[in-house]
């Protein structure tokens, strides 16, 4: 899994490595000068509690960083999605 | 500067030498890397691009910047000068 269509991964759910699902993508944030992805933007599901993220509006950031694996789901390591954010 | 990926579909793309190239479609994420490596341009301008597809793949490091419209670097030139320079040798 290496390339992969922006809009191939538009409305993808995303669940984390412990299996909870959080929502669907909603959008990507790029650095334009260095090319580098920077944020997932997450719209979250109903049941979803969003008080542990970062957020944006109503869509959850979570950073690029935290991506385990993009195929039939994205999964994203919860632990680094948080531990990004207590960081900062 | 950054950007939501959505934001650059549609945008028009021109070289620096104000040809016109096409239109962002879409774009080309290297997941692995954490990188945009191209971008998906269709309603290409044939006059440089005699290819039956309907679109294009450009290499973003090609892109020189990006805002109400992108501009990459002119390799079409490019491209004819090296050849001239070919023949002439």
């Amino acid at each position: 899994m290496a390339k992969v269509f922006a809009k191939n991964l538009s409305s993808k759910q995303v669940m984390t490595t412990d299996g909870t699902e959080l929502g669907t993508l909603y959008n990507i944030t790029m650095d334009l000068d260095t090319s580098e992805l920077v944020d997932l933007m997450i719209r979250p599901d109903m049941n979803v509690d969003t008080s542990d993220f970062q957020k944006d509006d109503q869509y959850i950031l979570l950073p690029f960083e935290s991506v385990r694996a993009i195929k039939d789901y994205i999964v994203v390591d919860k632990k680094i999605a948080k531990g990004m954010q207590s960081s900062e | 500067m950054r950007a939501e990926i959505s934001s650059l579909f549609g945008l028009n793309v021109y070289t620096n030498a104000g040809t016109y190239v096409g239109k962002i479609s879409d774009m080309v994420l290297d997941v692995n890397n954490r990188k945009v490596t191209g971008l998906a341009v269709s309603d290409i301008n044939r006059e440089i691009f005699d290819v039956p597809t309907k679109g294009v793949i450009i290499p973003y490091r090609w892109v020189i910047t990006s805002s109400d419209i992108v501009i990459i670097r002119d390799l079409v030139n490019k491209f004819k000068k090296l050849e001239k320079e070919a023949y002439q040798e």
